[in-house]
């Protein structure tokens, strides 16, 4: 992707508290929270807004076009919209659409919006049923494996792989603590790292409870404008330069070359003039579902041949004084809203950036 | 169900149980495999033309080259574990509604006679779960009942 007809930039954003349970709001209470966050991060109005994105996957809660049933939280009612559903991936999709919409010129002002709310159904079950019917369903276990942790143990022995786990959700516990509207702020001690990591129940191999991201409600909100939007309104901007998409088969064929996040990741730096991913990007927001994924992702992601993101997480770089601060918000691990999860990240970027500003023009991708 | 706020209203939860009977058609690629599997109690992969590689279980196109993989062979019973997932969490067999009984151990095993990576994943029966380990040589049990599903496969288990 990189056709554009005009520029895109994210002019303000929104978010819900996320927590195991918000019983005390119905799903469109739940996304207006955010919609009226986002609209007032960025001095709108719903009258502004030309197109609604809706994404979540109905098969968490089983409610059916949920686009239409939240019209009076979304704001969507006469308006145009488009109802995406990808899995754990549908906050990116949203973020990636509504890009597109705007950078073609389709539509000026475009408010994404993810959603879940967990726990009116069964995440595992939901994510079981994504398996292929005639072959995995009934051994599919949701998200849950144990062979990120395995390939780590593998390539960097069992002490200093687990180890590596544990700190990083740490970590991501110590960021979560200082952003309010987290799930899981559990204040873990590093103190403690060994006994973290042992006294909590196994799920697969070596997956954890505690290493695995949370089952959340939440929903989040995020509001795309043209050059000339943001020129009119005085916004405050975080430009999109770029996204990419990468369909591979990568559950049915093993070591099939580079992993799909490599892929992405190499094709995104290459059309963007990144040749040094850790010294050029200043903050990175990673779709990280558990600490075993994150600490593999991460090596994916920034491209590494050797062990350097297992350093990058033993001494402390992805911490948020780190020279390289991964997901301020304490990331997936500390709250998982699933149609939610990516958006979250995307608007976490753009809030960084825009806080970052000084003279240079940020970027996010 | 309610959740009541203190000082404040009921605020009533309402609890529903989903259950849906589902039929999928396999088609004629994979509807050949599982009939193999119930009739002659063999694995059969189709095997892409163009690059050599097997798909376990078959696909109509070889993923990588994009033609039809129309070639079908007979691979294993015996192979080697790949990977492995031993599950301690308890979580409900869709196909059922059922929740499994834990520990289980999943296995991909790379069938003996594979070319590329297409390891058949199936439940593995193993005892001794700290005998699971990578490169452990295992076969394939055949249900005694079969009914083209990928229950005719009752499990691997190690070949000691």
């Amino acid at each position: 992707m990189k056709k554009k007809n005009r520029n895109v930039a994210i002019i303000g954003s929104g978010m819900s508290k996320f927590s195991s349970h918000r019983e005390e709001v119905n799903q469109p209470e739940l996304i207006h929270e955010a919609v009226v966050e986002a609209l007032e991060d960025a001095h709108l109005t719903m009258d502004d807004v030309d197109c609604v994105l809706h994404g979540n996957m109905e098969l968490f809660e089983m409610v059916h076009q949920p686009d239409m049933w939240h019209v009076l939280g979304t704001g969507a009612w006469g308006k145009p919209g488009v109802r995406l559903t990808t899995g754990g991936t549908t906050g990116a999709t949203l973020a990636c659409a509504a890009d597109n919409l705007v950078a073609s010129g389709l539509h000026d002002v475009v408010l994404a919006i993810g959603f879940e709310k967990l726990e009116e159904g069964h995440a595992t079950g939901g994510i079981t049923n994504m398996a292929d019917p005639l072959w995995g369903r009934s051994l599919q276990t949701g998200a849950l494996t144990g062979t990120a942790a395995q390939k780590l143990i593998e390539q960097f022995g069992e002490e200093r792989a687990k180890n590596a786990a544990i700190k990083m959700r740490i970590i991501m516990d110590e960021h979560a603590m200082r952003n309010e509207k987290a799930h899981r702020r559990l204040r873990l001690d590093r103190k403690y790292m060994k006994q973290i990591a042992t006294q909590t129940p196994p799920l697969v191999g070596e997956l954890r409870m505690i290493h695995m991201c949370s089952q959340s409600d939440g929903a989040c909100a995020v509001i795309f404008a043209s050059e000339d939007k943001v020129a009119q309104l005085g916004a405050n901007p975080a430009w999109v330069v770029d996204h990419e998409t990468v369909h591979r088969e990568e559950t049915l064929i093993f070591n099939s070359g580079k992993s799909t996040h490599r892929v992405a990741a190499e094709r995104l730096y290459a059309r963007n003039g990144i040749t040094d991913p850790i010294h050029q990007i200043d903050v990175f927001e990673m779709y990280d579902p558990s600490a075993w994924w994150g600490v593999d992702w991460l090596g994916d992601f920034l491209l590494c041949e050797s062990d350097e993101h297992v350093k990058m997480v033993e001494n402390d770089q992805i911490a948020i004084e780190g020279e390289f601060p991964l997901n301020p918000s304490g990331g997936v691990q500390a709250s998982n809203p699933i149609g939610a999860t990516a958006l979250v990240r995307v608007a976490e970027a753009a809030m960084q950036v825009v806080a970052r500003r000084a003279n240079t023009r940020c970027r996010v991708m | 169900m309610s959740n009541k706020k203190e000082g404040g209203p009921e605020l009533i939860v309402s609890r529903q149980i989903l259950s849906i009977a589902q039929r999928f058609s396999t088609g004629p690629v994979m509807g050949r495999f599982l009939r193999e599997l119930r009739d002659n109690k063999r694995i059969m992969a189709n095997k892409c033309p163009k690059c050599g590689r097997h798909q376990l279980p078959p696909r109509e196109v070889c993923a990588l080259c994009s033609v039809e993989a129309t070639e079908w062979e007979e691979l294993g019973p015996e192979g080697a574990i790949r990977d492995y997932d031993i599950v301690y969490y308890s979580s409900p067999d869709p196909l059922t509604g059922e929740t499994r009984e834990t520990p289980y151990v999943l296995c991909w095993a790379q069938l003996d006679r594979t070319q590329g990576d297409a390891p058949l994943w199936h439940l593995l029966n193993a005892p001794d779960l700290s005998k699971v380990r990578r490169g452990l040589r295992v076969r394939v049990v055949f249900s005694e009942e079969r009914d083209g599903t990928m229950g005719d496969i009752k499990y691997f288990e190690i070949i000691e």
